[in-house]
C-alpha cells in the first residue's frame, strides 16, 4: 500500500503533463482564456504531490514506512531484473518533499509570470513533467529508474532552455547544454552496466552493499562513472560553463531547474552512493579536487560577472562545488543539509532576481578588494571565464568535427559510387520541393528513368539481377511452362482429334471390320 | 460436442442457404453469405479460447471411420499448427465477403464459390486423414477455378486454366507419394496420419526421398517454391482482389502446412533434401523480391513479394530446429494478415482509380490520409520493421538458420533488404511526390473498408507489439514435432 502512495509522487505531476499536453494537443485549451485550466490542473497535481510528500515524511519520521517499496517488473532478461521500486529511506524522501514544495511555489510563481505568454501551456506541460521526473529520479530503487528520470529531467532542462526557440541563440544553447549533458549519461550508463554485470543488479541498495566486495580497482572505476554523471549534472569543472547558457530560459524555469532542483541531481547521486564512494579513496581525492577547483573558478568568474543572473549562476556553481568538496572530505550529512539549504536560497534568490534589480536599482555592485582589482590578468581571466569553453572545443568539438568531415567524404568518396546515391529527399519526401523542380524543369522524376533502376554499384548489380531473373521469368516460367503448354497441349488435342477422325472414316472403319473378322476367323478352329 | 464439423460445415451450410435464393436478392445473398463466414469465425474464436496452447496433442478430435477396409476415417483435429491457420482462414474469408461489395454480377454464384473454397480450406487445416486431406484439397480448386474465370480480369481464362493445370499437377505427385507409404503396412489405429507417419518409418531412405519429392512438387506448387510458381503473378493479378486476399492469405498457406506436415513424417529424407531446399528458399527469396522491385503492376508486385515471403517459411521448415519452424508458423500466419492486408488495399484502390500502374499515383496522402496510414504500415510490416508482426516472424527464422548455416543467412539479409527497397519505393510513389490533378478526387476508405483493413492493420501491429500469445499458440506443437523428428531420426 505504501508503495502505491510513493508511486503517485512521480505520478501526480505525470498524469497532469499528460493531461495538459493531451488537451493542448487536440485543441482543447489552448490560448489565454484556458490559462486557468491549465494552472489549475498543475497546482492541484503538484500540490497533491507536495501534501503526500509530506504526509509520507511525517510516516516515516515515525517508523511507519519501510525502506524499499517494489511495485513489480519492469525489465526481464536473461539474469538481469529490473524492478519498478521506490526508495523512501529518511534522505530521499526529505528531498521529494522539499522539491515537491518548491516546485509548487515555482509553479504558483509562472502562473502569473506567464500570464499571456505564447507557450504558457507547453511551458507548464514541460515543467509538470520535469517535476514527475525529479520525483523519480531521487525516489526510484535502481539506477535504470533513476536514470529514467535523470534523462526526462535533462530534456525538460533542453525544452525550456529553447524555451524561445525562434531564437537561433536561445537554441543553441540549449543544444549545447543537452550535449554537455550526454557526456554526464554516457558515464552514469556505464556505471549501470558495470553494475548489472558485476554485482547483477542496479539497486541502489545492493550497489551500497555489496561495494564493499568489489576489488578496489572495480570500486574505482564503478564510482568514477557515476561521479562523471554528477559532475555534468551540477556543472562541475569543466563542465560548467553550460549553466552559464541555461539561463536563456524564462526565469522561474531557470530558477527550479539551475538554482532549485535539478543541478543538485549530481549532489545527490553521490550521497546516494556514499557507501561506494568511500571504497574508492581515489575517486573522493577526485570529488575534493574538482570540487575545489570549481568553488575557486565560479567565485572568480562570478566577480566580473554585470547581470544578475550570471552572478548568479557562478554563485550556484560554486556552492556545487562546495557540496562536492564536502562529499570528497567524507562530510556526507553536512553536504546533504548544504544542498537543501541551498536549494531554497538559491531558488529564492533567482526568483526573486528581477525584484532585487528594481530594489536596488541605481546602487552600484560592491566593487571587489583593491589589490585584486589592479591584478589586470586575473581580471582577463574571469572575463574570459577561464577559457573553459574554447578550451574545450578545441579539445573535444573540433576533433569529433573533424572527423565528420573525414567520415562525410569517406561517404562521398567511396561509399555512394559503391552503394548507390540515397534517392534525394527532394523526390520521396517533400512535395512541395519536387513540385517545383518540375517547375524549373529539372527532369529529376523522370518515372520511366528512375523505376526499378539502382545507382552506384550495388544498384546497378541489384538492377541486372532483377533484369536477368525477369528475363527468366518471362521466358521460361511465364511463356515456357505457362502459355507453351497449354498451345502444345491445344496442338496435340488436334492432332488426336484428326486421328479419331481418320478412324472414324468408312475405309478405315471398314478396314476394321475386316482385319477383327480375319482375326476371329484365324482363331475360330 | 463436434465444435469442429460446426466449424467446418458452417460454410456449407451457408450455401446450402443460398441455393434455393433468387439471384436477383443481393442484399439477401450478401446478408447469409456474411453471417455464415462471421459465424465461422465466432466459432473459430470460440474454439481459440477454448484451445490449451500447452497441450501438444490433437484436440478437439472426431472420428468416424469411413472405409475401414482402407483405414481411411472422418477424422478432424487441431493443433498449434492448425489452429492459427483455422483463425486467419475464418478472419480472410470474413474480410474478404466484406471487401466483395463491388462485385455486382452473378452475386449468388460468386458468394456460393466462396463459402466453398472457405469450406474447402478449413477441411484441409482439420484434415488428419491423409485421404480427407487430399478431398479437400480438390474440393478448394473446383470454386477457384470459376472465381478466377468467371469474376477475374481481361486475362481471367488464361489464368484460370494455369492455375488448375499447375495444381493439378501438383496434385498428382502429392497423391503418388501418398499411394506410395499407403503401400506399406498401415497400422489402422488412430487417424490416418499418424498410422501413415508410422509406416513412412518402415519405408528405404531413397523411396523416402522420392515420397518427400513428390509431396514437395504437390505443396511447392501451392506455396510456391521458387520454379513452379509461373500460376502465381497471372492468377493474383488476374483474380478480383477478395479472391486476392484469400489466395495469397490462405491457399499458399496450405501448400506449407501440408509441407510442414510432411516434413515431420520424413525427416530422414528431408536431411537428405535440406541443402537443396535451403537453396530453394535462400534463391526464391531473392529472386521473388527482385521480380517485386521490377514489377509496375501493383498487385503484381505482391504477387511476387508473396513469393519472397513464401520462400521465407520454407527456409524456417529446412532449418529443421525449433526456433525455424516456430519462425516458419509465425510467418505463415504474419504473411496471410500482410498480404491479405495488402491486396485488400490494392483492391479498394482499384476500385477507386481502375489503374494497378504504380507510376499513375502520386501524393494520395493529401485525399487518403486513412488509406495511406493503412497501407504503409502494412508496407513496413511486409519489409519486417520492429513493432509488426513481420519482424517477429523474420527474427525467429533468421536465428534458426543462423543456428543450421551461420554465415549463409547473409542471403537472407539480402532478401530483406530488397523488400525494404520496393516496399519505399512504393510507400513513397503513391503518398508523396508532386500533386497530379487525375489522382485529386478520390475518396478515402469508407466505415466497412476501414473496418476491414484497420482489423488487419491492427492485428499486424498488436502481435507486433506482443507477440507473446501468438508464439505460445504453437510452442508445444513446435516441440513435439521436435521430440518426433529426433526419434525418428537415426
Amino acid at each position: 500500500m505504501d508503495a502505491c502512495w510513493i508511486a503517485l509522487l512521480p505520478l501526480l505531476p505525470l498524469l497532469a503533463a499528460v493531461l495538459i499536453g493531451g488537451l493542448h494537443f487536440f485543441n482543447f485549451i489552448s490560448g489565454e482564456p484556458d490559462e486557468a485550466v491549465t494552472s489549475r490542473i498543475s497546482l492541484t497535481a503538484i500540490g497533491l504531490a507536495a501534501l503526500l510528500a509530506i504526509a509520507l515524511q511525517i510516516a516515516g519520521f515515525y517508523g511507519q514506512l519501510a525502506e524499499q517499496h517494489v511495485l513489480g517488473n519492469w525489465l526481464n532478461s536473461g539474469r538481469f531484473n529490473i524492478t519498478v521500486s521506490f526508495r523512501s529511506s529518511g534522505f530521499n524522501l526529505s528531498l521529494a518533499a522539499l522539491f515537491s514544495v518548491l516546485l509548487l511555489i515555482v509553479m504558483r510563481f509562472s502562473v502569473n509570470y506567464l500570464h499571456r505568454e505564447a507557450g504558457f501551456h507547453r511551458f507548464f506541460f514541460i515543467l509538470n513533467l520535469f517535476a514527475a521526473a525529479m520525483l523519480l529520479l531521487v525516489l526510484a530503487g535502481n539506477a535504470v529508474l533513476t536514470f529514467a528520470g535523470w534523462e526526462l529531467a535533462g530534456v525538460c532542462s533542453y525544452w525550456l532552455i529553447a524555451y524561445a526557440y525562434d531564437r537561433p541563440i536561445a537554441a543553441h544553447n540549449a543544444t549545447r547544454g543537452f550535449v554537455t549533458n550526454r557526456v554526464g549519461d554516457g558515464g552514469f550508463l556505464l556505471g549501470i552496466a558495470l553494475s548489472l554485470i558485476w554485482l547483477e543488479s542496479a539497486d541502489w541498495q545492493i550497489i551500497n552493499q555489496s561495494a564493499t566486495d568489489l576489488t578496489p580497482g572495480d570500486a574505482t572505476l564503478l564510482a568514477l562513472c557515476f561521479a562523471l554523471a554528477a559532475f555534468a549534472k551540477s556543472a562541475q569543472v569543466p563542465f560548467t560553463p553550460w549553466l552559464a547558457r541555461a539561463m536563456e530560459g524564462p526565469t522561474p524555469s531557470s530558477a527550479i531547474f539551475y538554482g532549485g532542483v535539478m543541478v543538485h541531481g549530481g549532489v545527490f547521486l553521490l550521497i546516494q552512493l556514499q557507501a561506494l564512494f568511500t571504497q574508492a579513496p581515489l575517486v573522493m581525492l577526485l570529488l575534493t579536487a574538482m570540487g575545489g577547483v570549481t568553488a575557486v573558478y565560479s567565485y572568480w568568474a562570478g566577480l566580473s560577472q554585470t547581470d544578475i543572473k550570471s552572478s548568479q549562476v557562478y554563485a550556484c556553481s560554486a556552492q556545487l562545488g562546495l557540496m562536492f568538496l564536502e562529499c570528497g572530505l567524507g562530510y556526507w550529512q553536512l553536504a546533504a543539509w548544504h544542498l537543501c539549504a541551498h536549494a531554497v536560497v538559491r531558488c529564492y534568490l533567482l526568483l526573486t532576481a528581477p525584484s532585487i534589480l528594481h530594489a536596488t536599482h541605481g546602487q552600484p555592485i560592491r566593487p571587489v578588494p583593491q589589490g585584486w582589482a589592479d591584478c589586470r590578468w586575473a581580471f582577463v581571466i574571469s572575463l574570459q571565464r577561464g577559457w573553459l569553453e574554447p578550451a574545450l572545443d578545441w579539445m573535444l568539438v573540433k576533433p569529433v568535427q573533424q572527423l565528420a568531415k573525414d567520415m562525410r567524404n569517406i561517404d562521398d568518396r567511396i561509399i555512394d559510387p559503391i552503394m548507390g546515391i540515397p534517392a534525394p529527399a527532394i523526390k520521396s519526401i517533400s512535395s512541395l520541393a519536387q513540385w517545383e523542380e518540375q517547375k524549373l524543369g529539372a527532369k529529376l522524376d523522370n518515372d520511366m528513368d528512375s523505376f526499378a533502376r539502382g545507382s552506384g554499384l550495388a544498384g546497378k548489380l541489384a538492377q541486372w539481377t532483377a533484369a536477368l531473373m525477369s528475363w527468366f521469368e518471362y521466358r521460361f516460367i511465364l511463356r515456357g511452362i505457362g502459355r507453351d503448354s497449354i498451345s502444345w497441349g491445344r496442338r496435340l488435342g488436334r492432332h488426336a482429334n484428326r486421328f479419331e477422325h481418320l478412324l472414324l472414316s468408312p475405309r478405315y472403319l471398314i478396314l476394321f471390320v475386316l482385319i477383327t473378322l480375319m482375326v476371329a476367323l484365324g482363331y475360330a478352329p | 460436442m463436434a465444435i469442429l464439423s460446426a466449424l467446418l460445415w458452417t460454410p456449407a451450410l451457408g450455401v446450402l442457404l443460398l441455393a434455393p435464393i433468387s439471384g436477383q436478392r443481393h442484399g439477401l445473398i450478401r446478408q447469409i453469405s456474411l453471417a455464415a463466414t462471421a459465424g465461422a469465425f465466432l466459432l473459430a474464436c470460440y474454439l481459440l479460447f477454448s484451445f490449451n496452447a500447452a497441450d501438444s496433442a490433437m484436440q478437439f478430435s472426431e472420428f468416424y471411420p469411413l472405409n475401414p477396409k482402407l483405414g481411411s476415417a472422418y477424422a478432424l483435429g487441431v493443433d498449434g499448427l492448425s489452429m492459427p491457420m483455422l483463425v486467419l482462414a475464418t478472419l480472410l474469408s470474413s474480410i474478404a465477403l466484406l471487401a466483395s461489395f463491388s462485385i455486382r454480377e452473378g452475386v449468388k454464384g460468386y458468394h456460393i464459390c466462396v463459402l466453398l473454397l472457405e469450406f474447402g480450406m478449413l477441411g484441409v487445416f482439420m484434415a488428419q486423414d491423409w485421404a480427407l486431406f487430399y478431398i479437400f484439397w480438390e474440393v478448394t480448386l473446383i470454386p477457384l477455378f470459376f472465381l478466377i474465370d468467371r469474376w477475374g480480369g481481361k486475362r481471367r481464362h488464361a489464368a484460370s486454366l494455369n492455375f488448375v493445370l499447375y495444381t493439378m499437377g501438383g496434385s498428382v505427385f502429392m497423391l503418388l507419394s501418398l499411394l506410395a507409404i499407403s503401400q506399406y503396412d498401415l497400422e489402422h489405429q488412430g487417424s490416418m496420419m499418424a498410422s501413415m507417419g508410422q509406416a513412412a518409418q518402415s519405408m528405404p531412405v531413397l523411396e523416402q526421398v522420392l515420397v518427400l519429392l513428390g509431396f514437395l512438387l504437390g505443396f511447392g506448387v501451392k506455396m510456391p517454391i521458387f520454379p513452379l510458381h509461373g500460376w502465381l503473378p497471372l492468377a493474383h493479378v488476374e483474380a478480383p482482389s477478395p479472391i486476392s486476399i484469400l489466395l495469397s492469405g490462405i491457399l499458399l498457406k496450405m501448400g506449407a502446412y501440408g509441407l510442414l506436415r510432411t516434413v515431420v513424417m520424413l525427416p530422414v529424407a528431408a536431411q537428405l533434401l535440406q541443402p537443396v531446399l535451403l537453396f530453394l528458399a535462400l534463391f526464391g527469396m531473392i529472386y521473388g523480391g527482385l521480380l517485386a522491385w521490377r514489377q509496375r503492376d501493383l498487385k503484381a508486385m505482391v504477387a511476387y513479394a508473396s513469393l519472397s515471403h513464401m520462400g521465407l517459411v520454407l527456409l524456417g521448415i529446412a532449418t529443421l530446429n525449433q526456433t525455424g519452424f516456430s519462425g516458419a508458423i509465425l510467418q505463415m500466419t504474419a504473411h496471410g494478415l500482410i498480404a491479405g492486408g495488402l491486396f485488400l488495399l490494392v483492391g479498394l484502390l482499384y476500385e477507386r482509380t481502375h489503374t494497378r500502374n504504380i507510376l499513375d499515383y502520386s501524393s494520395l496522402v493529401q485525399v487518403m490520409p486513412r488509406f495511406a496510414t493503412f497501407t504503409t504500415l502494412t508496407l513496413l510490416a511486409a519489409m519486417g520493421l520492429p513493432g509488426s508482426v513481420g519482424f517477429i516472424s523474420e527474427l525467429h527464422t533468421l536465428i534458426g538458420g543462423f543456428q543450421q548455416w551461420g554465415g549463409l543467412m547473409v542471403f537472407f539479409s539480402l532478401s530483406i533488404l530488397i523488400s525494404a527497397a520496393y516496399a519505399m519505393r512504393t510507400i513513397g510513389l503513391l503518398f508523396t511526390g508532386p500533386v497530379k490533378p487525375q489522382m485529386q478526387r478520390i475518396a478515402d476508405l469508407k466505415p466497412v473498408e476501414m473496418m476491414a483493413s484497420g482489423l488487419l492493420v491492427g492485428c499486424i501491429v498488436l502481435f507486433g507489439l506482443l507477440p507473446a500469445p501468438l508464439i505460445e499458440l504453437s510452442t508445444a506443437t513446435v516441440s513435439r514435432m521436435m521430440v518426433v523428428i529426433g526419434e525418428r531420426l537415426p
